[in-house]
C-alpha cells in the first residue's frame, strides 16, 4: 500500500537518503532499524512529507504522494530540451544511453520545455493525490508524542476528524470515548496534556492515529523518549494493534519487540537500505557486516 | 492659597477636571485602538515572516515587512506623528479627525512592534505540534489557527501587555498635533495656575494606577490562558 521509490533526502549539503526504495504491503507491520543518524526518522518523514524527498516517489495505494519525479519515468526524460541537445550531440548513441546519461549524471535542469513541463503534469494529473488526503490514511506517531498542548485530552482526540470533516462532533466524540476506554483513560478526557505521564501522552497520540481511521500508522521511535517503566504500556498497545491486523512502519531501537511484533524487518545504515528479510532470518542469519556489528551492540 | 488649594479650586470648582476627563478618554482610546489596530498589522505581517517560503510573493510581502519594522522600530513615536500629521496625510490629501491621525499613528508604529512579538511566539511554539497537525492531514492554515496561534498568543500576553503599557505611556507625545491627552490637560491646570508641584505629582500618580490596573488585567488574562499549564 505505501510504495516508496528511490529515495534521495538532501539536507543542504548532507546526504542522509541516497536511493532508498520499498514497499510496505497491507497488513505488514515492517520494522526499521539502524544506528542513531542513520535516517530512519527521515525515511518515515518522508513516506507522509513531512519531509519532502529531494528525489524520488511516494506512492499510496496506486496514488501519487510526491509531486513526479521525472527521472523515474524515462519517457519524460525523453521529452526534455537536455535529451535533445544531447541526442543532436551524440547520433550514435541509443535513446536508452541518452537517457541514462541524464540519469546518472543528473543533467535536467529546472527549464525543459513545455512539453517536459506537459508530461510530468500529466502524470501527476492522473495519479496525484492531495497531501491531505493521504496524511489522513497514513497515521503518525512521534517519539515525543506532540499532543496539542493547548488542547485537552478528548479535544486533542477530536480535532483532526471534525476539522476534516470526517466525522461529525458526536460521532468523533463518540470514537474517542471508546478508545480512551479501550486504553483505560477516559477519566483524564478533559485532562491537558501537561498533567498527564510519558506513557499515557504516547498512548493518547496513538488513539489519535486511530481515531482518523487510518489504514497505516508510522511511528518514530515511540517508546525512546519514556522513562522505562512506561515502555511497556505503549508497547502493548502496539502490539494490541499488530494483532488487529493494522499496518504499521515501526523505527525502534527495541529488538524484542522488533523480532515479536515485526513481519519484516529492514536495516538502514548511512542513508541505504542495507538488509531486509523477516524477523527469524533476519537475527539469526544477518549478511551484512554493519548488521552483525550492530546487532552484536544491540543485542 | 497654599499649593493644594489652588490645585483644588482649579480642578473643582474652574472645572479644570472636565478637562482631565478628556485628556482621559484621549490617552485610553488612543492606546486601547491603538494597541487593537497594532494586533491585526501585526499579525498580519508576522505571517508573511513564518508562512514557508515557497513563492515569489510571499518573499517580497516578508521583505517589506523587514522595511516596515525597520521603519517604525528606527525613528521616535514622535516623529512619525509629526511625519504623519504634517507630511503624509496632507501629501495624501487625506482629512480625518485629530484623534483618529493620533490612533493612526500609533496603530502603525505599535503593529511594528507587535509583529515582531507574535513572530517570536509562534517560532516559541515546539515545531512538533505544526508536524502533529499537518501529519494528521489539518492544512497549515487549519494547524496554525488551532494549534499554533493559541499557544503562541499565550507565551506573548506578557510581553504584548509590555507593549500595552508602554503605549500608554508614550501617547503624551499626541500633545504636539495639539491633542489634549492627560499630560496635556495636567499641563494646563499648571500653566493656568502656576503651581506646578501638585498637577504632576496628581499626573504621575493617575499614570501609575492606570499601568497597575492594566498589569492586573494582563496578571488575570495570563493566569486564564494558564489552565492547560497546571502540573
Ligand atoms: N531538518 C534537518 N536538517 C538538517 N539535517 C537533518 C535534518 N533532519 C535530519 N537531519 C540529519 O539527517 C541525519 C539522519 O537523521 P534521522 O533521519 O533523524 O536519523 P535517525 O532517525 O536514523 O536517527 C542526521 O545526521 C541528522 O542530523
Ligand atoms: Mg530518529
Amino acid at each position: 500500500m505505501i510504495s516508496v521509490k528511490n529515495i534521495y533526502k538532501n539536507f543542504k549539503d548532507v546526504s542522509v537518503l541516497r536511493g532508498v526504495s520499498c514497499n510496505i504491503n497491507n497488513g505488514e507491520r515492517v520494522v526499521i532499524i539502524g544506528p542513531s543518524g542513520s535516517g530512519k526518522s527521515t525515511l518515515l518523514r518522508c513516506m507522509n512529507l513531512l519531509e519532502e524527498p529531494t528525489y524520488g516517489e511516494v506512492w499510496l495505494d496506486g496514488k501519487l504522494v510526491t509531486p513526479p519525479d521525472p527521472y523515474l519515468h524515462s519517457d519524460v526524460i525523453k521529452t526534455s530540451k537536455t535529451y535533445d541537445r544531447l541526442a543532436n550531440e551524440n547520433p550514435n548513441a541509443s535513446p536508452e544511453e541518452i537517457v541514462k546519461k541524464i540519469k546518472d549524471e543528473d543533467l535536467l535542469g529546472k527549464r525543459e520545455g513545455k512539453a517536459y513541463k506537459a508530461a510530468l503534469k500529466k502524470i501527476d494529473d492522473e495519479n496525484g493525490i492531495d497531501i491531505n488526503l493521504a496524511r489522513q490514511k497514513m497515521g503518525m506517531v512521534f517519539q515525543h508524542f506532540n499532543l496539542f498542548n493547548n488542547l485537552t485530552v478528548m479535544e486533542n482526540l477530536m480535532l483532526a476528524p471534525v476539522q476534516l470533516k470526517l466525522k461529525t462532533k458526536e460521532e468523533a466524540e463518540a470514537k474517542a470515548t471508546e478508545l480512551l476506554h479501550r486504553i483505560g483513560l477516559y477519566d483524564k478526557k478533559d485532562e491537558y496534556p501537561s498533567r498527564l505521564s510519558g506513557g499515557q501522552k504516547q498512548r493518547i497520540a496513538i488513539i489519535r492515529a486511530l481515531a482518523m481511521d487510518p489504514d497505516a500508522i508510522l511511528f518514530d521511535e515511540p517508546t525512546s523518549a519514556l522513562d522505562p517503566e512506561m515502555v511497556g504500556e505503549v508497547l502493548d498497545l502496539i502490539r494490541q494493534l499488530a494483532n488487529e491486523g493494522m499496518t504499521m512502519v515501526i523505527v525502534t531501537h527495541e529488538m524484542g519487540f522488533a523480532k515479536e511484533v515485526g513481519t519484516r524487518i529492514i536495516f538502514v545504515d548511512e542513508g541505504h537500505i542495507k538488509e531486509e528479510a523477516p524477523p527469524a532470518e533476519f537475527f539469526a542469519n544477518p549478511k551484512d557486516e554493519r548488521l552483525k556489528e550492530f546487532l552484536s551492540k544491540v543485542l | 492659597m497654599n499649593a493644594w488649594q489652588l490645585f483644588y479650586r482649579q480642578f473643582f470648582e474652574l472645572e479644570g477636571y472636565r478637562n482631565v476627563l478628556i485628556g482621559l478618554k484621549n490617552t485610553a482610546v488612543i492606546a486601547v485602538i491603538g494597541l487593537m489596530i497594532g494586533m491585526v498589522i501585526g499579525c498580519l505581517l508576522a505571517t508573511t515572516k513564518i508562512v514557508p517560503k515557497k513563492n515569489k510573493l510571499i518573499g517580497f510581502l516578508s521583505g517589506a515587512t523587514s522595511v516596515y519594522v525597520s521603519i517604525f522600530r528606527g525613528t521616535p513615536m514622535v516623529v512619525q506623528l509629526l511625519l504623519i500629521h504634517f507630511v503624509l496625510l496632507p501629501a495624501l490629501g487625506i482629512h480625518i479627525p485629530l484623534l483618529m491621525e493620533a490612533v493612526l499613528a500609533f496603530g502603525l508604529n505599535s503593529g511594528a512592534y507587535v509583529s515582531e512579538i507574535m513572530r517570536g511566539g509562534i517560532l516559541s511554539v515546539d515545531g512538533g505540534q505544526t508536524e502533529a497537525g499537518r501529519a494528521l492531514g489539518l492544512t497549515y492554515g487549519k494547524t496554525m489557527i488551532k494549534v499554533v496561534l493559541p499557544q503562541a498568543i499565550k507565551n506573548v500576553v506578557p510581553t504584548l501587555g509590555n507593549e500595552f503599557i508602554a503605549l500608554l505611556k508614550e501617547t503624551s507625545v499626541v500633545s504636539f498635533i495639539t491633542i489634549v491627552d492627560l499630560t496635556k490637560s495636567f499641563q494646563n491646570i499648571a500653566n493656568s495656575t502656576y503651581e506646578y508641584i501638585v498637577p504632576y505629582v496628581v499626573l504621575a500618580l493617575i499614570y501609575l494606577v492606570l499601568v497597575l490596573i492594566v498589569t492586573s488585567i494582563i496578571k488575570l488574562i495570563e493566569r486564564r490562558l494558564r489552565a492547560s499549564d497546571k502540573r
